[in-house]
Order: C-alpha cells, then sequence, then structure tokens
C-alpha cells in the first residue's frame, strides 16, 4: 500500500442509487477499489473475501442492523469503520460511536466530507508515521517568525521566548486563526477552568504575548480584541 | 395528607364543641324548666293556701282562691294547735290521724304523712299542713355539705373540661375510624391524579366512593394511554419520515455537490447546482426541526441535563456564529452582567446552544439589510434573564400575535400550529456569492421563510427547561426574545 488511495473500501448500504453515488464521488477523490453490498450476509461474504481496508456502513440494513455488523468485523480484524446512517439521533451515534466506530456521519452529507472524514481515518490507521512527523506549527506575524517548537519569536527588536502560558494561549489562537476563540476557552485551554475569575489574569497574559508578537503592543494588529467574546489571531502566515 | 389532617383535627374539634354545646344546652334548659314549673300557676305554694287561711267568729276558714286550688289538686288541709291537734281541717282523708306527736310532726314535715306527701307552714302558733294525693308528689330532702357547695365553681369546670376531654377522646376514636377510610380514598384521589393505576377496597362505608374513584381513574389510565399511543405514533411517524427522506436527499445532494465542483461546467451550471445542493440542505435542516420540534413537543427528547455554565455557553455560540455565518452587514454583541458570569443551570447543552443560535439566526434572516444584535445575560435571584435584541425590523403585528399564542400554546402543551420561524444558514452565508438566485430566490425565500420551525424550537427548549420565553417589538424598532430561565442555587 503506497497510499490511501489504495486502500480497499466496501460500501454497506441497502439504497442502490446511493451506492452508486457514493462510488462515484469515491473513484472521483482517487479511490480505486471500491466494493459494495446490499445487505448484511452479502456484506459477510465480501468482506471475508476481499478483506477490505476500511467499511462504510450503513445503519439499517434489511436483514440485521449495521452495528452488529460491525461487531462482527471486529471480531476477526481491527478494520476502520465509519457510519453513514440516516438516523441523526445522538442515541444511535453515541452507540456508534461508542461501539468503536472511526466516524459517524448523517445523511445527507456532503460528499467531500465524507471524502476527508476518510481521508483522516484511513491516514491514522495506515499512515501514522507521517502524523507523527508532524512538528508544531511555525508561522509568521507580519516580519515577526513565530516558531511554536522552540517557542521563540523572532523579530527586529530581537529573540524573544513565550512562556509556557503564552505558548498554550497562542498555541489555542493559532489552530483557531480568523476565528474568535472565547475567553472562556482559552482560560479552559490554558488554565483548565472557565472565565469567570481568570478575566484579569488572561488580560495580563494576553498583553505580555502581545508585546513579544505585535510590532505596536498598544494598538495590536495580529491578536485583536473582541469585546464581550474574547480574542482573535488573524494575518497569520504559515510557513 | 396535610389536608386530610385537618379534615381530622377540625371534625374532632367540632364534634367536641357539638357535645359540650349540648351539654350546657341541656343544663340551661333543665335549669329553666325547674325554674318556670315553680312559677307556673297552677303551682300554688303552701304560703299562698296560709295567706287564704283566716280566722273568723265560726273559726278557721278558708277562702276564695286558696279552696279552688286544693280543690283542684285534689289536696286535702289541716290545721294543728301547738298540742298537735287538728284544730280545723279540710276534706281531711279518713286514714290521716287528727293528734299529732312532736317526733309525727318532724317525720311528716320531712317525709311522708301516711304516704300523704305533704308540706307545711307555720301559722300564727299553729301549724298548717297541706296533702296531695298519694303517689303525685315526690319528696326529697337535700343535704350538701357546705364545703362541697363551696368547691362548686371548682366542680363545674372541672366537670365541663372532662366532658370536653371525653367528648373529644370519641369524636377522634370515631374520626380515626372515618379517617383511615377517607385516607385510602385520598391517597387513591392522589394516585389518581398522579395517574397511577388506583384499585381502592370498596367495602365500608365509603365504598361507593371508592368504587367510583376506581373506575374514573381506570378511565383516566385508559384515555392517558390512548393520548401517549397517539402522540407517540405521531412522533414516530414523524422520525420515520425524517429518516426515510434522508436517503434520497443525500443522493441528491451528493450529485448535486459532484456537480457543483465539476471543472468541466459553466459557471452558470456549476451556480444552479449550488441552489440544488443549498435547497437540499435546507429540507435536511427542516426535517430535523420538524423532527426535534415534534419529539420536543411529546415529550419525546431525552434531555441529558447537567450542570452547565449559561455565560460561556452563550458566548461561544456568538463567537462560532461571527466565525461561520455572518456577514459585514450584522454586529453581534453579547454582554454579560457580572451576577451572571459564574451563574449555572441544569441544562441540555446542545438544546440551549440550539434556542440561542436560532434567536440570533432569526434576527440574521429577517433583516436582509443588516442590524446590529444584541445579546444580554443578566440574573435576577432565581432566574437568568437572556435578552436577544435587534434594531431591524421588528416583528410584524401578526406574527407577533401569533408568537405569543405559540407561546402559550408551547405553556399549555396543546398543538403548535403556527407560522414562523428562523431560516437556515446555508442561505445566510452564501446570499452574496451567487449574484442570480437572488432575483429568483429570495422572493419564494420570502414565503418559505415563514414555514421554519426556529422560533418554535427556542420556546420548547426554554420551555423543557421550566423557563419562559416572551416576544415584543421594541419601541425604537427592532425586536426583543426575553427567556427567563431558572438558574441553580449556587
Amino acid at each position: 500500500m503506497i497510499d490511501i488511495y489504495d486502500c480497499k473500501l466496501l460500501l454497506v448500504d441497502d439504497e442502490p442509487e446511493l451506492r452508486r453515488m457514493v462510488i462515484t464521488i469515491l473513484k472521483q477523490s482517487g479511490f480505486k477499489k471500491i466494493i459494495s453490498a446490499g445487505n448484511c450476509s452479502e456484506a459477510r461474504s465480501l468482506f471475508d473475501l476481499e478483506k477490505p481496508d476500511v467499511v462504510i456502513l450503513d445503519v439499517s440494513l434489511p436483514d440485521g442492523d449495521g452495528f452488529s455488523l460491525m461487531r462482527d468485523f471486529r471480531a476477526s480484524s481491527s478494520v476502520p469503520v465509519l457510519f453513514l446512517s440516516a438516523r441523526d439521533e445522538d442515541e444511535d451515534r453515541l452507540l456508534g460511536l461508542g461501539l468503536g466506530a472511526d466516524d459517524y456521519m448523517t445523511k445527507p452529507f456532503l460528499p467531500r466530507e465524507l471524502v476527508l472524514r476518510l481521508h483522516a481515518i484511513l491516514n491514522r490507521t495506515y499512515f501514522p508515521a507521517v502524523l507523527s512527523q508532524k512538528s508544531k506549527p511555525v508561522f509568521f506575524l507580519g516580519d515577526i517568525k513565530v516558531d511554536l517548537n522552540s517557542c521563540e519569536v523572532t523579530s527586529q527588536k530581537g529573540n524573544a521566548t513565550l512562556t509556557a502560558k503564552e505558548f498554550s494561549l497562542l498555541e489555542k489562537l493559532f489552530e483557531n486563526r480568523e476565528k474568535i476563540v472565547t475567553g472562556d476557552s482559552l482560560c479552559m485551554a490554558v488554565w483548565g477552568d472557565s472565565l469567570y475569575g481568570y478575566e484579569n489574569t488572561l488580560m495580563v497574559h494576553i498583553r505580555r504575548l502581545r508585546e513579544k508578537i505585535e510590532p505596536i503592543p498598544s494598538s495590536p494588529q495580529y491578536l485583536t480584541t473582541v469585546r464581550g467574546l474574547g480574542y482573535k489571531l488573524t494575518g497569520v502566515t504559515v510557513l | 395528607m396535610k389536608s386530610m389532617m385537618k379534615v381530622l383535627s377540625r371534625y374532632v374539634l367540632s364534634a367536641a364543641a357539638v357535645a359540650v354545646l349540648l351539654l350546657v344546652i341541656n343544663f340551661a334548659v333543665l335549669t329553666i324548666w325547674l325554674f318556670t314549673e315553680k312559677n307556673d300557676k297552677n303551682y300554688y305554694s303552701i304560703r299562698q293556701t296560709a295567706d287564704q287561711l283566716t280566722f273568723t267568729k265560726e273559726g278557721y276558714e278558708l277562702t276564695g282562691s286558696g279552696r279552688d286550688q286544693l280543690e283542684r289538686n285534689n289536696q286535702w288541709a289541716m290545721l294543728l294547735d301547738p298540742a298537735g291537734e287538728v284544730i280545723w281541717n279540710y276534706k281531711l282523708p279518713a286514714d290521716v290521724p287528727k293528734s299529732y306527736s312532736i317526733s309525727d310532726v318532724a317525720g311528716f314535715s320531712r317525709w311522708y304523712l301516711k304516704d300523704y306527701p305533704v308540706s307545711v307552714w307555720r301559722y300564727d302558733d299553729g301549724l298548717l299542713v297541706v296533702g296531695s294525693p298519694k303517689d303525685t308528689m315526690w319528696k326529697l330532702g337535700i343535704m350538701i355539705p357546705q364545703k362541697s357547695m363551696d368547691n362548686l365553681k371548682f366542680w363545674i369546670p372541672l366537670f365541663l373540661i372532662l366532658n370536653t376531654i371525653t367528648a373529644i377522646f370519641f369524636a377522634l376514636m370515631l374520626g380515626l375510624r372515618l379517617f383511615r377510610s377517607l385516607k385510602r380514598i385520598s391517597n387513591g384521589i392522589q394516585d389518581m391524579a398522579e395517574k397511577r393505576p388506583v384499585s381502592l377496597p370498596i367495602n365500608g362505608v365509603l365504598g361507593d366512593l371508592a368504587a367510583g374513584i376506581n373506575k374514573a381513574s381506570s378511565q383516566l389510565i385508559l384515555q392517558e394511554t390512548a393520548l401517549n399511543k397517539r402522540d407517540s405514533a405521531r412522533t414516530t411517524w414523524i422520525a420515520g419520515i425524517s429518516h426515510d427522506i434522508r436517503t434520497p436527499l443525500a443522493v441528491a445532494m451528493g450529485y448535486a455537490s459532484q456537480l457543483e465542483e465539476d471543472e468541466g461546467l459553466m459557471k452558470e451550471q456549476k451556480d444552479l447546482a449550488g441552489i440544488v445542493r443549498r435547497q437540499c440542505q435546507r429540507i435536511k435542516d427542516l426535517v430535523s426541526d420538524l423532527n426535534l420540534a415534534s419529539k420536543l413537543e411529546y415529550e419525546m427528547q431525552p434531555l441529558r441535563k447537567e450542570q452547565a455554565s449559561l455565560a460561556p455557553l452563550i458566548r461561544s455560540v456568538a463567537a462560532d456564529m461571527i466565525n461561520d455565518h455572518i456577514s459585514e452587514q450584522y454586529t453581534l454583541e453579547v454582554s454579560v452582567s457580572d451576577n451572571a458570569q459564574n451563574g449555572q443551570l441544569l441544562g441540555d447543552k446542545q438544546l440551549l446552544k440550539r434556542a440561542v443560535s436560532n434567536l440570533i439566526l432569526n434576527s440574521i434572516k429577517h433583516n436582509p439589510e443588516g442590524c446590529d444584535i444584541k445579546i444580554e445575560l443578566s440574573k435576577d435571584g432565581e432566574n437568568f434573564i437572556l435578552s436577544v435584541a435587534d434594531n431591524g425590523t421588528g416583528f410584524p403585528k401578526e406574527v407577533l400575535e401569533r408568537l405569543n399564542e405559540l407561546k402559550e400554546d408551547v405553556d399549555h402543551k396543546e398543538g403548535v400550529d403556527y407560522k414562523e420561524g428562523v431560516d437556515y444558514k446555508a442561505d445566510v452565508d452564501h446570499k452574496a456569492d451567487v449574484d442570480h438566485e437572488k432575483g429568483t430566490e429570495t422572493d419564494a425565500l420570502k414565503e418559505q421563510n415563514n414555514h421554519g420551525l426556529g422560533l418554535t424550537i427556542v420556546c420548547q427548549i426554554i420551555k423543557a427547561h421550566n423557563g419562559s420565553t416572551h416576544f415584543t417589538n421594541l419601541t425604537g424598532g427592532g425586536c426583543q426574545v426575553i427567556c427567563y430561565l431558572p438558574a441553580l442555587n449556587s
């Protein structure tokens, strides 16, 4: 197996039209080996015969349900399973995920989302090395370089090192760049508690962080305040 | 049970009061009777007889009314001189002696004279004796020690108190018996009110009552079951539809999405595919809204209530909203009062988020030209007050009326049939990038906008958290929705 597109996919759904549609989408997105089944017994025999690398399962099938089908598959292999169900009840979702499904999507879905989630599952399962190599990001805020590996901020003013709290703040903001991050979730990320009581402490840390990453800390340009809600990191260029 | 105790204590007290009152009345009547009897015109005292007895030249003579009186009562009379000899008599019976010793006099003045009840009266230095026929009068000599009479003011109240206590005791015994059977009935009614099956024993005084309650209870349960069955059938039916519609919708949405991204197509064709895709998404949202609304309506939606902080929840909804959906012409401002910052409530976070975002989306959708949305959270003692207001067009009059009707409907758990609600993000965030769909779609949108369930769901969610929702238009333009939600005591 060279890349995820070599993976063999088994699609189980009782609706032929839906099978056709999903197969078309997956083929277009690059997957080459796709097999499909319309019911449990067919799925079982195909599974034993073809040994697929990932299974996309419907929950309600004419001769059984997807949950027990997954249990059968898991008895003999650790194949990743993605549920594609018309049931949007939280119970079903939780049941599926609780039984060890890798993902649970409800119909109707965006094809692109299905493909992306499938990629994530396959990468996680078959190419974990690629993920683990991934280092912390290095990014630029204008001329200022931020390296989250070494916690260093390099600018014309010179080098500065981020403290642990500043690092946590900046990492959280960077993960959600161009988006508002509420004070609550920043506090949760840094102190493991909600905003109340940490408001002033948070402001102090943000001010110190600005001194390091903003050219003019008093009129912030990259780390902006959203009144009443939280903060936002903008103008990020990722290396 | 409390009310039953009250009934019992009132019963016992009034029964005792009745008993004591009866006693007092009896005494009074007896006294009055004895008193009036003495004053009876027919009762002619011996003193009056003595007054009528006069001494004339021919001897003693009983005149006028005195004689009539004796006549009428069949009485006889005699006058004794100091030596005990009869010196005058009137109809003296033959068996009565004519002469008496002191001991004879002492005897009959206290008791009887030859079985005749007699009364005596001093007449000059003699003694007038008037006798009634045998067996017509009782004579009782009463001697009571002075001490007893002195103690009477102590004995009478004690007597009354003892009587009261006895009366209360008996009333209590009888009351308890009644109470026991009433208690069963009362429990039965309580069970009936809480829709538990009731089967009371139908013997005893209250048997008929018990049988009636048993019957009413079984009727109620039958109705309840029928109602539940109907509600659950309706909810299951809607859930079924929303389930069945998803697979064909997935196919349509999948292909539309494919076409939208197909590089081989012209831009206009791709735009059309985009419209199909977004409409599919809208059907999906409508169907899940319908499903959720029907489940909330019939209390079939499982609530995962947990301790939750409302302020961070609202901030995160607002932040998500700004991050994902809102275009430039809308502003969203959140302010939380100090006392509400840390407040918690028992709630289903997902549903509460849904309610807040529905309210924001409602403002966005009804003001396509843009508006300023203000979310305020405060707390007054036991309740959170969540206000979502905008400075846009406000609710049209009839919509406002319907909303407040709806609120009452939801409050009273009756059927919801109204047309108002929110539209979905799909149309908000893509409105700008597809030009030519505007002409065709916005008119249609206006029609459809009024059929969403967004605000219904808000009312239902708030209701499910024991809160209330109020819709108003602001005087300066725009509308305000205020939700009261009970907070947890910190």
